[in-house]
């Protein structure tokens, strides 16, 4: 099999040994890479797991369990490279806590599409900004799916999601992969959004786009078996990658930015039309016929907390709301060259939605991202959104917060400009909301390590009670679950 | 990427419905074998074509159906004038005659391309599925998956 090695590439590989990609302009001009590069640099390998070192603070007793995280980390091959930041493989890391001690382990998803691409040492398939390649081999999405974004614990089995093809079962204990999941013979290869919304009594609830206006809602039992696959028709082709539910309601926000042409790299098809606001579509969850449209301005998101009805049937719920799409067009391209493109930053908002069919926007004036909840709470009434935030300059995040929606304050920890922070998530120690732990990793740049750290999620501001750092770097992660023990 | 799917629909390969024009596999001739058979159980169905023009719109010189009972199967095509050729074939197990779908319209039943030939957003091409038939006789073998 022969390939073209175009300039790019070569350049690519050629760095990464350093773990880092330059531009042209960049290695002409002798220019050093920006020091958060390490947040989007390869893996080459799975790693075996070894214990963690703590560093700081002491293991709270009663927290046991093991926090799993997915997310790109192979994104150059010699003969040509992923161009977009969701688009590289995914590896998966667990790190398990107990007896006050951490351990970690990563695998990657043995998926086709990364079997395919080691054989020809090149990202041939397409993605959200990845083109079709020569030696690309596509008889469905799941051949482009690099099951790199989030994970569920479904039954028995482990499940890594990206969102335009299926999940890929992988055993929990060794990461080992099991094949893709398919829900039933006829339902082969449809698209499983990574964003599933998992109710109290475990039911999960999501969503798939199926292109155009297509969209196929998902329910599964407890135990993960199929209870529903029904195709719905939406208003308008928005991309959506998240959505949210309340007890009752599943909630789709149709930002303005819609695919206008059937092409790869799929966000090349997609275009931002601000003038046509957006939408927010909402529909009961027992019987889909029955939907409601509210209007807004434009704004453009990835990520949204979960929702809550109140008494009157007001709905409420947030979101990460950007003024427009430029990080997901462009910005989470320009990172995998080593260069930060200035887009506008995610903002707290909480969107209500009341009974006369009006809608509102409700800022909290702080920027974050990847909103995360005690779960307990899942499509009810809550108080609190624990998120990351302190994105100075730079394109990552560099605290975590825990926004408090009654009082209107944010209980927030800065880990310094050195540390680029992931999504953290909450483990419960108590029956209260937010009587619990936060738990989630950064990137610490200076030590040149990823780190896992333990929040007391009443008093985030007091610090880490307790850091694990890990031997080695890992690129930033995108989604994880706490699965306790 | 949630349009992924959609592009990918393109990629279903436009066959036409076989189960009226199979027929019974003949002995000689052009012998296909096929290998890489997850499910043992239904029929291949295999559409010849000897154009460019006819691969293109689905209308094949031949279609034969072979019973799948274990991991590999044939069937040899007789009576075959000299020339180029090119097959699309699908695994048909529930042996409802078509290739069936999810409600998206993507593919769920295995298929292939002569000289194992894949597309890359779409059905094989011709110029990467054709193959040659001697007048004495031509083997090949196909991987369906």
């Amino acid at each position: 099999m022969t390939f073209q090695i175009d300039r790019r590439g070569f350049v690519a590989s050629s760095f990464a040994a350093g773990a880092v990609m330059l531009s042209p302009d960049q290695v002409l001009a002798g220019a050093a890479p920006p020091a958060w590069v390490l947040g989007v640099a390869d893996v080459e390998a799975d790693i075996a797991e070894a214990p963690m070192l703590r560093v700081q603070g002491r293991a709270p007793s009663g927290l046991a369990g093991t926090l799993y995280r997915n997310g790109p980390a192979k994104f150059r091959r010699l003969g040509g490279s992923a161009d977009h930041w969701f688009d590289g493989d995914g590896l998966v890391r667990k790190m398990r806590i107990g007896g006050g001690n951490a351990s970690l382990a990563a695998r990657f998803v043995d998926t086709p599409k990364r079997r395919l691409e080691s054989t020809l040492n090149a990202m041939v398939m397409p993605g959200f900004g990845t083109p079709l390649r020569k030696g690309a081999t596509l008889s469905s999405a799941d051949d482009g799916n690099p099951a790199n974004t989030a994970l569920l614990m479904s039954g028995s089995e482990l499940l890594a999601l990206w969102e335009a093809g299926s999940p890929m079962r992988l055993d929990p204990e060794t990461l080992a992969t099991r094949g893709f999941k398919t829900f039933g013979d006829d339902l082969a290869h449809m698209p499983f959004l990574a964003h599933p919304r998992v109710q109290p009594d475990g039911t999960v609830w999501n969503l798939g786009s199926g292109g155009g206006s297509q969209c196929v809602v998902w329910k599964l039992r407890a135990d993960g078996g199929l209870a529903k696959a029904e195709v719905i028709k939406l208003p308008r082709p928005s991309y959506f990658h998240d959505f949210t539910a309340t007890a009752r309601h599943i909630i789709i926000v149709l930002q303005p930015w819609l695919q206008e042409e059937m092409t790869f790299p799929i966000s090349t098809g997609m275009a931002w039309r601000p003038e046509r606001g957006t939408q927010i579509l909402v529909l009961e969850k027992d019987d889909l016929t029955k939907r409601r449209v509210f209007e807004l301005p434009a704004f453009s998101a990835f990520h949204y907390g979960d929702a809550w009805e109140e008494r009157d049937g007001t709905i409420r719920f947030d979101g990460a709301l950007e003024a427009d799409p430029t990080f997901g067009q462009r910005g989470a391209t320009a990172l995998l060259r080593g260069e930060y493109l200035r887009s506008p930053r995610p903002m707290l908002t909480q969107i209500v939605l009341r009974p006369n069919g009006t809608a509102d926007l409700l800022p909290a004036r702080i920027s974050a991202e990847f909103p995360t909840i005690d779960k307990r709470l899942a499509g009810l009434p809550r108080r609190f959104t624990t998120h990351v935030t302190h994105y100075r300059s730079l394109p990552f995040p560099h605290g975590i917060g825990q926004w408090d929606w009654q009082r209107g304050r944010d209980d927030s920890f800065n880990f310094g400009a050195s540390q680029l922070v992931e999504e953290f998530v909450f483990a419960a120690n108590g029956a209260g909301e937010a009587d619990g732990w936060l738990i989630g990793t950064t990137l610490n740049l200076k030590a040149r390590a990823t780190e896992l750290h333990v929040f007391d999620a009443r008093n985030v501001s007091a610090g880490p009670l307790v850091t694990w750092r890990a031997a080695m770097p890992l690129p930033l992660t995108f989604h994880g679950i706490f699965v306790g023990a | 990427m949630n349009r992924f799917t959609v592009i990918a629909v393109a990629i279903a390969m436009n066959l036409p419905a076989l189960a009226a024009a199979a027929a019974a596999p003949e002995p000689g001739g052009l012998e296909v074998s096929y290998s890489g058979i997850e499910t043992p159980k239904g029929v291949i169905m295999v559409a010849l074509f000897n154009s460019e023009a006819s691969y293109t719109s689905g209308q094949p010189v031949r279609a034969v159906m072979i019973p799948v009972a274990k991991a590999d199967a044939a069937t040899t095509i007789k009576g075959l004038p000299a020339g180029r050729y090119a097959i699309k074939s699908f695994h048909d197990l529930d042996g409802n005659g078509k290739m069936n779908t999810n409600p998206f319209g993507m593919p769920t039943e295995p298929f292939a391309f002569s000289n194992n030939a894949r597309g890359a957003a779409g059905p094989a091409k011709w110029s990467d599925a054709v193959f040659d038939v001697a007048a004495t006789g031509t083997k090949i073998s196909i991987t369906i998956k």
